[in-house]
């Protein structure tokens, strides 16, 4: 079995299903409380070692003593606190019934909405767009959305997403847009005025002056997955320059 | 240790935990039916139970009963094998042996089966197919094959595998004549050496099979249905009278050392000198 | 000695290995693996919705579905997806999902022997794509023992199969070994082999089989190598923007 070594911390460290993290490397930096916390990817085994269950690059940060590895995937597992975009699929007198993309549909309480009270509560429709967040999830039962900030009430942006276009992209991808500095929106903010909201599901909802834009812009974030920073330049450029 | 709040029966304890219930036997060497780890169960064959097959037997390893027979049938051959005939298993899982099969086409397992032993037939080389051939070109024999499960307990594999070869040792054809384009088989009279013919078996492969249970790799022989369910994984060991093997496969559980493995085909050589002797007898 | 197929010189050379991960754009994960002429495709669904029928209360569902290279799926395809689905059943930590469906479908894109090898590396790349959470990974190799020479030849080509006195498919874990520090790595005789799933049919010893398996293992560990490599590229392209 392939153990890990910790010493060069510029290279990417990457784990397969089956290698285990090396017990000098989980203790080397844990304080006085030897706490572990361990994320997603990883998962103790029968034998008493922590091992890798997702293909990834392993992280860590001291504060905490926290590991996971960082991985990507294209099917979405609900999390608690994540936001995300979802498509109402059914209602009834207390719920919503979101499509999330994930093994089942996620519930949304028709009074998880800001201000929302039994007279006075919004009405959405089967195919509305929602940005949400997971206010419960768990592996035993359906996730739970909300589309408010549950500390202060307020909508916080969450709530229906109107016009614009939505397209699917990798839940690694979309994690990566999130990041304020993410190359491929900051170039795309220099030409053209647009707005987004990222789904931590890999939902991407896009809008702007014109379907042209859209469009455009869509393909410039589906194009970047792959792309190094230099390339990433040209093909925005060339996509703008098209225009 | 506090007494604890409430009690099971053993067999409540069973419905609810069967892999705990079974682990408290196998801890202690034994298994619920109490037979020892590496136990077969008491097997029995009988030859020849269908009077209209040219050949039959029926194999009986403790719950698990296999009836086989088999009919010969002319057909044209194939083109690219004009002096080859066809040997054709099949082993069939009907409802009537248990309630875990569903009327209908064959289950996974049946067709599983099925392939397992057309596989050790034919890789083998059990029958010469060229000995099936009455006329080159126009007429082979086709052996149908049919083994059919009546009382599933476990362990199919090893139960269809010595009916069909016991079947396939008591197979009496009635000699064939070919006379331009026709074929006739003699019929009256009871079946001779001199009007019939029997197959010329090259060798007569039987199996064992072994369940895997546990983490810790618990070997059982002969594993009946109960513990099938919840073992983990089965090896199948196929070996023929010289000990030479003639198959192996192990499907399931996590990996299983080199060790484990040779203590299987020891157990297996064993336990099919048995099964053929017990085949020899009756 | 030089092979049937004239590429390899060596009985236990391995033809040239080619994979390709995330080539289908509906499925969640998909891959692709060949052993030289002998190709693969794979797909992977889920965890998503499964059939109630199939629902199972405290891990999610396993369905394997093979496909031949001609025709309808026929008795032999339906026995590899019952070895496919229960060597996988173990490796796949399906008690994270439960009541879903974990769907698998392995389609042949080209047969030129070592099939059931060739699908099982592929479906492990596509599951590794597809991030379903997996206890370790696999890696399989068949090889044969010659009629005539009585060599044993590994990664056999459809020529060679067809000259087999016995055939043997073997898929190993990446933990199997049991060496205890990497300085025993010299003494190869001791390293102790444990198989994930083995297949043997023909005629043949048990100092064969023995040496069969040993034989595997050994080329199993490359294969095992380029499963990290192919991931580790793929990995890289994705995360070139942030590092760079």
């Amino acid at each position: 079995m392939a153990s890990i070594t910790t010493e060069e911390e510029s290279k990417l460290l990457i784990v397969l299903p089956g290698d285990q993290l090396p017990e000098s490397g989980l203790m080397e930096d844990s304080s006085a409380a030897h706490r572990l916390t361990l994320g997603p990817g990883l998962a103790p085994m029968d034998d008493d070692s922590i091992t890798a269950v997702k293909a990834g690059i392993l992280k860590h940060n001291a504060v905490g003593n926290r590991w996971w590895v960082e991985s990507n995937q294209r099917r979405y597992v609900a999390a608690q606190g994540e936001s995300i975009i979802g498509v109402v699929t059914g209602k009834s007198a207390e719920h919503y019934k979101v499509d999330i993309g994930a093994s089942q549909p996620a519930l949304l309480g028709v009074l998880a909405f800001e201000g929302a009270t039994k007279r006075n509560k919004p009405n959405h429709n089967i195919g509305d767009l929602l940005y949400c967040r997971v206010s419960m999830a768990n592996k035993d039962m359906e996730a739970e959305l909300e589309c408010m900030n549950p500390t202060t009430g307020k909508a916080d942006g969450y709530g229906e997403l109107k016009g614009g276009f939505v397209i699917k992209i990798s839940l690694g991808l979309a994690r990566r847009l999130l990041d304020p500095k993410n190359l491929v929106l900051r170039l795309l903010g220099q030409h053209i005025p647009f707005e987004m909201a990222v789904g931590t599901n890999g939902k991407v909802w896009v809008n702007s002056a014109s379907a042209q834009h859209t469009i455009l812009i869509c393909n410039a974030i589906r194009n970047s997955e792959y792309l190094n920073s230099a390339e990433c330049g040209a093909m925005v450029k060339s996509l703008v320059e098209k225009m | 240790m506090a007494t604890p709040a409430f009690t099971f029966t053993p067999s409540t304890f069973q419905k609810l935990h069967p892999a705990e219930f079974f682990r408290r036997f196998t801890t202690e060497g034994v298994r619920p039916d109490g037979r020892l780890l590496d136990a077969f169960r008491p097997t029995t064959v009988h030859h020849g139970v269908i009077s209209t097959a040219n050949g039959s037997a029926m194999v009986r390893i403790g719950g698990t009963t296999v009836v086989c027979g088999v009919k010969a049938e002319v057909a044209e051959p194939k083109l690219d094998a004009p002096d080859q005939g066809y040997l054709v298993p099949n082993v069939e899982l009907s409802p009537m042996c248990s309630s875990k099969f569903r009327p209908g086409p064959p289950s996974e397992q049946a067709q599983a089966v099925s392939e397992a032993i057309n596989r050790v037939l034919k890789e083998s080389k059990v029958l010469d197919l060229k000995d099936l051939c009455i006329e080159e070109g126009k007429a082979v024999w086709v052996l149908y094959v049919d083994a059919v499960c009546v009382a599933y307990d476990g362990n199919i594999f090893d139960a269809a595998l010595a009916a069909i070869m016991a079947a396939l040792k008591n197979v009496r054809i009635r000699k064939p004549t070919y006379q331009e384009g026709t074929i006739k088989v003699s019929g009256g009279s009871t079946a001779t050496d001199e009007n019939s013919f029997t197959l010329n078996l090259a060798r007569t492969p039987l199996s064992a099979t072994f369940a895997i249970f546990d983490t810790t790799l618990t070997i059982l022989a002969d594993p009946n249905v109960t513990e099938e369910t919840i073992s983990d994984g089965q090896i199948s060991i196929a070996l023929d009278e010289t000990g030479q093997l003639c198959g192996v496969t192990k499907i399931g559980a996590s990996s299983c050392s080199q060790s484990v493995m040779r203590d299987c085909v020891q157990s297996a050589k064993k336990r099919t000198q048995q099964l053929r002797d017990i085949m020899n007898q009756q | 000695m030089s092979r049937l197929d004239r590429t390899r010189t060596s009985a236990h050379q391995l033809r040239p290995f080619f994979s390709s991960q995330n080539l289908l754009n509906r499925a969640d994960g998909s891959a692709q693996f060949d052993f030289g002429e002998s190709s693969v495709m794979c797909s992977v669904i889920g965890p998503a919705e499964v059939k109630l029928r199939d629902e199972k209360l405290d891990k999610a569902t396993l369905e394997v579905v093979v496909r031949p290279l001609v025709g309808l799926p026929g008795i032999k395809d339906k026995a590899r997806e019952q070895a496919i689905r229960e060597t996988l059943e173990p490796l796949v930590l399906s008690g994270l999902h439960p009541r879903t469906g974990i769907q698998i479908v392995v389609q042949t894109m080209k047969d030129d022997g070592s099939i059931l090898a060739t699908a099982f590396n592929a479906t492990i790349l596509a599951l590794l794509d597809a991030g379903i959470p997996l206890k370790s990974i696999l890696g399989a190799v068949t090889c044969i023992v010659d009629s005539e020479t009585n060599q044993i030849l590994l990664d056999p080509t459809t020529q060679e199969l067809a000259n087999a006195k016995s055939t043997h498919t073997f898929v190993f874990d990446n933990k199997s070994s049991i060496t205890s520090s990497p300085e025993n790595k010299d003494q190869e005789e001791a390293v102790e082999v444990a198989t994930l799933y083995s297949d043997s049919t023909g005629l043949f010893s048990e100092e064969e089989y023995f040496e069969c398996a040993q034989i595997c293992y050994k080329a199993v560990q490359a294969v095992h190598g380029f499963i990290r490599t192919a991931v580790q590229k793929k990995l890289e392209k994705e995360q070139q923007q942030i590092h760079s």
